[in-house]
Order: structure tokens, then C-alpha cells, then sequence
């Protein structure tokens, strides 16, 4: 290799856009839990703020993780971590996004679903630690891809002469 | 109340269950395979191929992975769902590399 290739390279947008969601929905998992113990607007709204921010983050992280996969199937060596990694990111947007709109109906103004409030909460709170979970375990996924396999990283070479 | 709760996430439990293990993909040994195209991705130049002995084989296309019908060299272009193809494959630690790729009809 002569020349130190571009940084915006197509597979580097996927760790760019990913700790983003994984930080802000772990945040709102948070804020949820003490809602449940606090009538205080800061968790309750600013809970939802964040679900809402982290699962418009998280559906940007599984676009820009397909970009990378075409590149990064190519060259890591065990590519049924990456396949593993691929489907649990997608169960893990689909919970937070049905954790999202158990929350969003909370908000609703008909009297059926405000008498169910206490239900919604409850479906809410297991649908985001569920996800939480598995958001934890696709990330440590990802690490792997990264750190045993070098996914999207490039190697200099030994003597580092494309860095003179 | 707690039943209706209780069967709902049974319900989600099996479902996350069966999206987990959706899309699952096999490796084999390096060798030559028949089978069926599953799936074709164009814009990652990627078929899913589903062997005789019902394996499902995920193959990126290299630079010098070989397409050819009838014994021509053809385009990716050419690869539909449901084709017959003969895959020539090497196993590089877990993933396979396809050295060639035939179509049968």
C-alpha cells in the first residue's frame, strides 16, 4: 500500500453513527425506570425525548451498518459473527421501536388508552430492558468485529512507509 | 390481566426468537456445490445460495470470481432467484470466497 487511504471510507460511517444510540437509549432505559418511581416531568418527557432521538439513531446505525457489510464481509474471517451482529441489530431497533410507541401512546387523550397508562408502562419498561440487553450483547458483538477480526480497520504496513 | 401479559410476551419471546435466527447462514468446506439462488443483492454483488443438501451459503462475489454461462463470461446482471448454479468455493478461516460461479440454465 503506497498512499494512507481516505478516512470517509463508506464502512467508517457505521461507528461514527452507532454510539450515539447505544448511550442515548441506555440513558432513556434510565429515565424510564426512575419515571416509575418519580411523577417528575424531567423523566417522563425527557425519557421519551431520548427513546424517540435513540431509535431514530438506531434505524441510521442499521443503514449505515448495511454500507459496511458489503465492504467488511469481504475481508473479516468469520463473517457469522457479522451475520449474528446483522440480525439481533435488527430485533434490537424493532424493540426499541415498539417501546417507543408504547410510550408515545401514553400521551394519547382517549379515555380507553389513559385508563391502560399503567399497563403501557409496565409493556413499555420490559420491551426496553429487553432491548437494552440485546442492545448491549449486538455491541459487544460489533467490538468483536472490530477488535479480534479488524472490521473496517485498515492496517498499515509494518514499516509504516505510507505514512512518510 | 396478568395472562393477556403473561401469553403477550410468550408471543414476543417466540417471535424475537424466530427473527434471532432468521437469515442464518452455514459455512463449508472449501469444494464445489450445487444449488439454488436464494436471494440476489446487486448493490453488494452478494447471492445467497441454497445447496442441494440444503445449506445456505452467503457469497460476496470477488474481483476474480468467475460468472459464467454456457461456458461464457457474464455480467452479475445475469443472476435471478430460483437459477440452478454451480459454486466453486474456498474457505478462508470461516468465510467463503467464491472462485467461480456457473449457471445452469
Amino acid at each position: 500500500m503506497d498512499q494512507v487511504p481516505d478516512f470517509w471510507r463508506a464502512e467508517v460511517f457505521h461507528p461514527l453513527s452507532v454510539h450515539f444510540p447505544i448511550a442515548i437509549l441506555l440513558v432513556a432505559f434510565l429515565f424510564k425506570l426512575i419515571a416509575l418511581g418519580s411523577a417528575k416531568e424531567l423523566w417522563i418527557q425527557g425519557g421519551t425525548l431520548l427513546l424517540l432521538l435513540g431509535t431514530i439513531g438506531v434505524w441510521i446505525a442499521i443503514y449505515t451498518g448495511d454500507l459496511a457489510d458489503g465492504i467488511v464481509s469481504r475481508k473479516i474471517c468469520d463473517p457469522t459473527v457479522l451475520k449474528e451482529h446483522q440480525n439481533l441489530a435488527y430485533v434490537t431497533a424493532w424493540l426499541f421501536t415498539a417501546s417507543l410507541l408504547l410510550d408515545l401512546l401514553k400521551f394519547s387523550k382517549t379515555q380507553y388508552i389513559k385508563q391502560k397508562n399503567k399497563l403501557l408502562s409496565i409493556l413499555c419498561i420490559i420491551t426496553l430492558t429487553i432491548g437494552s440487553g440485546y442492545l448491549m450483547y449486538v455491541g459487544h458483538l460489533g467490538a468483536t468485529l472490530v477488535y479480534q477480526q479488524g472490521a473496517g480497520v485498515y492496517q498499515p504496513s509494518e514499516d509504516c512507509s505510507e505514512f512518510n | 390481566m396478568i395472562t393477556k401479559t403473561l401469553k403477550s410476551f410468550a408471543f414476543l419471546g417466540i417471535f424475537l426468537f424466530m427473527v434471532s435466527c432468521g437469515e442464518s447462514t452455514d459455512t463449508v468446506e472449501s469444494g464445489t456445490y450445487q444449488g439454488t439462488i436464494e436471494e440476489v443483492e446487486a448493490s453488494k454483488d452478494e447471492i445467497y445460495v441454497k445447496t442441494d443438501d440444503d445449506k445456505t451459503l452467503e457469497l460476496y462475489f470477488k474481483e476474480n470470481t468467475e460468472l459464467t454461462r454456457n461456458g461464457n463470461t457474464v455480467d452479475f446482471s445475469e443472476l435471478e432467484e430460483g437459477q440452478k448454479v454451480e459454486v466453486e468455493v474456498e474457505k478462508v478461516g470461516k468465510r467463503l470466497d467464491p472462485i467461480s460461479v456457473k449457471i445452469m440454465e
